[in-house]
């Protein structure tokens, strides 16, 4: 019972974080670029920071599946080594 | 005795002419002279608007000449020299200036000629100081009331390596964090030697819109400081490590790409990385214009006004209101937009977004007048209708091209 809540929980989740911050923008639907990951989706009427820095575009794009050894565990970045 | 004399004589009128070349001239006897004090990623477009406005000539075609008298400092500095109290450029500089055509003609001059220079007579605040990032980077609080700010074009600044031998194509924002925050203990394969890091000194732009892009305070950064961006170009092309890695102006990078190679920058938030192009190797820094690539700074112009508001000198502000784009009387001689492009930047108005502190997030943006079209047929190849004075379907005909507004 909690690992099939679990199946339900997490793809709403993923979704939630794919959507945006306030509600009322227009998200496009997944479009493949460059190979890019399937979850690569971008913005075609651009308004927010987030939209504009992920706005459809023809563009080079270079993925990069990168996980810093030092990134705490809730993907955060943790403060800087005192100086 | 005779024949001592015509020696004498003869050594004379060899030897004055070549002391009076070898010798600089003050810069106060150059035809209309502006002294400036500009950001080292500006020398391109000081020499190549130097050399424009040695020329200029009015519209009815007389000379309306104007001499650029410039130095290359950290933006920080050139603030504090002409934010009061003002730190005057010191008498014992050397100060350059670009020749004119009679001086050496165009069959002669390029823009990597070496520049002429010239004395000053006494210390003098620049009648132009020039920040190449947002002067909160390094000043608190509102510009003083005796200082005006312009806005002038775009410039980026790039993360490079060498070409030859790194494999590195991107770099994210968590790994820049950690690459330059950290230093060593970041473990950021294959950026982990402390002393293949070239950065700047605390007082660069390019250190400073770095610094805001990564989350990590200049002071805080780790790697070889460098005052000059040549130096750090000279670090990368000499290392033989593939982790050797510099921070640069796009400008400057432009003119070394052959053994330098940008890297992809992912802002935190994005889904991919970008180059200030629209690929590795095209130069139209759309990125940059529309805001893929968020490592950018306007750059900003500054002259002495009076208690009216009034340039001090006008003629410096003459110079700044050409170098933001904006429609100068009389009319200089040359495109304006011809020379921006040239030296890298991106003028205003082919600009897309725009953002309000340096680093802060962009937003939407759209110049009185585009000249996207204009731009792009500079640096790359404008799909743009073109057009004569009527025939655009759509847009506004501007300099021979239909442009959106």
């Amino acid at each position: 019972m909690m690992l099939r809540s679990m199946f339900i929980a997490l793809p709403l989740v993923l979704a939630a974080a794919c959507g945006d911050s306030t509600g009322n923008q227009t998200k496009d639907a997944a479009v493949p670029i460059d190979a890019g990951p399937s979850d690569a989706s971008c913005f075609t009427d651009p308004r927010t920071y987030n939209e504009l820095i992920n706005a459809c575009t023809t563009a080079v794009k270079v993925y990069k599946d990168s996980r810093p050894p030092l990134l705490k565990t809730d993907g955060t970045l943790p403060d800087l080594p005192p100086p | 005795m005779t024949r001592l004399a015509l020696l004498i004589a003869i050594a004379a009128a060899i030897a004055v002419p070549h002391r009076a070349q070898a010798a600089d001239p003050a810069c106060s006897t150059l035809p209309n002279p502006v002294y400036l004090q500009v950001g080292d990623t500006q020398q391109n477009l000081m020499i190549r608007l130097g050399r424009a406005l040695r020329d200029n000539k009015l519209p009815n075609g007389d000379p309306n000449p104007i001499t650029l008298v410039f130095i290359t400092s950290g933006s920080c500095s050139n603030i504090a020299a002409i934010y009061p109290p003002t730190v005057p450029i010191k008498v014992t500089t050397t100060m350059k200036y670009i020749q004119s055509k009679a001086d050496l003609g165009d069959d002669m001059w390029t823009p990597t000629t070496p520049s002429l220079t010239c004395t000053l007579d006494a210390a003098r605040v620049p009648d132009i100081a020039n920040s190449a990032l947002f002067n909160s980077a390094c000043v608190d609080g509102a510009p003083p009331a005796t200082v005006h700010l312009t806005q002038g074009p775009t410039q980026a600044y790039v993360m490079a390596v060498p070409r030859a031998i790194s494999t590195q194509t991107a770099i994210t924002f968590e790994e820049a964090y950690f690459v330059f925050g950290f230093g060593t203990a970041g473990m950021i394969m294959p950026w982990i030697d402390e002393s293949q890091m070239y950065i700047r000194t605390l007082t660069k732009s390019t250190l400073l819109a770095w610094a805001a892009n990564i989350g990590v305070p200049g002071p805080r950064w780790k790697g070889q400081k460098f005052d000059g961006s040549p130096m750090v170009v000279g670090a990368l092309e000499a290392s033989t490590s593939p982790g050797a890695i510099g921070i640069l102006g796009a400008e400057v990078y432009d003119g070394d790409r052959t053994k330098l190679k940008a890297l992809a920058f992912r802002a935190k938030g994005q889904y991919a990385a970008y180059y200030p192009d629209t690929s590795e190797s095209a130069r139209d820094k759309k990125n940059v214009r529309d805001g893929h690539y968020t490592v950018w700074s306007p750059t900003i112009w500054m002259d002495t006004v009076d208690a009216g508001g009034l340039p001090v000198n006008p003629t410096a502000r003459y110079v700044i209101d050409l170098i933001a784009g904006k429609t100068v009387t009389p009319a200089q001689s040359f495109p304006m937009i011809d020379i921006v492009a040239a030296v890298g930047l991106v003028p205003i108005c082919a600009m897309r977004v725009n953002r309000t502190i340096e680093g802060g997030e962009l937003t939407p943006f759209s110049p009185p007048e585009s000249c996207t079209c204009k731009y792009e047929s500079l640096v790359d190849t404008s799909s743009c209708a073109k057009c004569d004075a009527t025939s655009c379907a759509t847009g506004v005909c501007r300099n021979g091209l239909c442009e959106d507004h």
